[in-house]
């Protein structure tokens, strides 16, 4: 699973939330973080991307809105939907 | 008190940040032993960013030498890219307070109605802190750099609010503004430039597409290729040996890779921190009509952002080699190009071609700026114990070294006593003036027409998911 953030500063956000949740819930994971300019090659070796910008590519893998981790505003309702893709 | 001062400066950011970041986390409720790996982490992170500069420095240096020599290009200023240039900040002593101080400033604008904004985006008070370090160090008053970060503040608080009809309508954000160091000063540039091109007949109506740029130029956006080929490229005009050309090479991919994974532990160990802090504030200011202020970051995938950038990397180059007089070497900030012009784009309605002049026109004028400002910003790195190895090389960078609000900075600061004074008053006027100019809901004022923005400029904007 690939958290696809842009620079290196709200991925890192992102990835670490992600990675608290998983750990709590017992779900496997292997995060990487990347910004979007390198994903335009493509993305297709993950099974989840979360971006918290427009993915340009249309990445063909799942994608979930990475926002609300930065707003503050949802975080449970996108971790437990995150939670939900990946064990599928 | 003066050895007390000395100690600390000799222990360098690697060690005293750890301790400052500690203590901040721990009064901010913080568990100590997560307090205390965050620390410890934020001093890898400079241990580390220190590594990969004196790497590129080292590696770079012979060929901008044998560049200068053999052409009489003078491009001994290296960009060594915003990575470092955050660490400088936040290594500073301008930076190790920046988070309360700008907390502070913003919380006294919004109290006073100076700002909807709220600044949330802890990270990137790092741009403050720079220009904090770049003020105290011209000044050589540490008072001085404090009030300049403190004005930084007011301007991208301004900046953000001014900004945010067009951000939040182009990029579908609901309230959400961007007072991003890097990015919000163009907006300065980008207003009055897309007043000038709907003014020109034939001109105005010419376009590119995202998606052709996207697949002819997606390798200037690899940036392990770019430092690759780039090393190899500057080897080979530098008069290196086969040896060295291909070490060069491998070493700038290096670079290009490593800086942001370095940069990536910094900000681990300052995130626990930050989202501490940012809670503790968001628990303040709860359900009040306040724009969120977050990262451009989020803004920067867009298409016509990622095309604009990738269009960029190649024009910054050439820009950088026949613009006489400049200095500097594009390297570490070619990676950045989309926060350059990430919120001028929305301004422009998405227009790629006229986001491509504007942001030459940022460069070319960045440039000088990142020049002038050398041989200060190479203090600042050493002041951090980033050193260049020998003195032929400097260090410079395009974000945000080459920012136009950084040279307004530069040059106030000369004369501190009466420039200074005179743009805060200057950043508060600019804030009412935002203030006063949008009164009403958000949303409302974003869907207004703008003076001077006929109707038919409706860009088709695909947003492709």
């Amino acid at each position: 699973m690939i958290v696809c953030g842009t620079g290196i500063a709200t991925s890192t956000v992102v990835a670490q939330k992600i990675r608290d949740y998983c750990a709590e819930r017992g779900i496997e994971v292997d995060i990487q973080q990347t910004k979007v300019m390198e994903t335009l090659r493509g993305v297709e070796d993950y099974d989840l991307v979360v971006s918290t910008t427009q993915m340009p590519g249309g990445s063909g893998v799942p994608t979930v809105n990475g926002m609300p981790f930065l707003t503050g505003v949802g975080v449970e309702q996108t971790l437990e939907e995150i939670g939900e893709r990946l064990q599928s | 008190m003066e050895t007390v001062t000395q100690f600390i400066t000799d222990l360098g950011p690697a060690v005293v940040l750890p301790v400052l970041i500690f203590v901040f986390a721990v009064i901010l409720g913080l568990r100590p032993g997560r307090a205390f790996r965050a620390g410890v982490l934020i001093g890898i992170g400079f241990v580390g960013i220190g590594l990969v500069i004196t790497l590129l420095l080292e590696q770079l240096g012979p060929a901008a030498e044998g560049l200068a020599e053999r052409f009489e290009v003078q491009l001994n200023v290296i960009d060594v890219g915003w990575p470092s240039t955050a660490a400088i900040a936040f290594g500073s002593q301008v930076g190790a307070f920046i988070i309360p101080l700008g907390l502070a400033v913003n919380i006294a604008l919004l109290g006073i109605g100076l700002t909807r904004t709220l600044n949330i985006d802890l990270w990137n008070y790092w741009h403050m802190a720079f220009i904090g370090a770049i003020v105290a160090i011209v000044t050589e008053s540490l008072l001085w750099g404090f009030v300049a970060a403190a004005i930084h503040m007011v301007i991208l608080l301004a900046l953000a609010d001014w900004s945010a009809p067009w951000i939040q309508r182009y990029y579908n954000f609901p309230n959400v503004s961007l007072p991003h160091g890097t990015s919000a000063p163009y907006v300065f540039l980008a207003i009055p430039l897309n007043y000038l091109f709907d003014r020109i007949p034939v001109v105005r109506d010419w376009k590119l597409d995202p998606d052709t740029i996207q697949r002819r130029f997606g390798v200037f956006g690899e940036s392990i290729i770019l430092g690759l080929v780039l090393g190899i490229v500057l080897g080979v005009l530098g008069g290196l040996s086969l040896n060295a050309v291909l070490q060069l090479g491998i070493s700038l991919a290096a670079v290009m890779l490593l800086l942001p994974r370095m940069v990536a532990i910094l900000m681990e160990g300052l995130a626990p921190v930050a989202e501490a802090a940012r809670e503790f504030v968001q628990r303040r200011f709860p359900g009040r009509n306040l724009y969120i202020g977050l990262d451009s970051a989020i803004a920067v995938g867009a298409p016509a952002v990622i095309a604009t950038a990738l269009l960029m990397v190649p024009i910054t180059l050439v820009i950088a080699v026949v613009l006489p007089g400049n200095q500097v070497l594009p390297f570490g900030d070619l990676a950045t190009m989309p926060f350059i012009v990430c919120m001028m784009v929305p301004i422009f309605r998405g227009n790629i071609f006229r986001s491509v002049v504007a942001g030459a026109i940022a460069i070319a004028g960045g440039l000088y700026i990142a020049t002038a400002i050398s041989p200060v910003f190479t203090q600042a790195a050493n002041n951090v114990n980033f050193q260049a190895p020998g003195d032929a090389t400097q260090l410079s960078s395009l974000v945000d070294g080459a920012n136009p609000v950084t040279g307004l900075f530069f040059g106030v600061a000369q004369a501190p006593a009466v420039g200074l004074p005179l743009l805060g008053a200057a950043a508060l006027l600019f804030a009412w003036w935002v203030s006063r100019r949008q009164p009403g809901e958000p949303a409302v004022a974003g869907s207004k027409p703008r003076p001077g923005e006929p109707e038919r400029a409706r860009e088709p904007q695909e947003e492709r998911i």
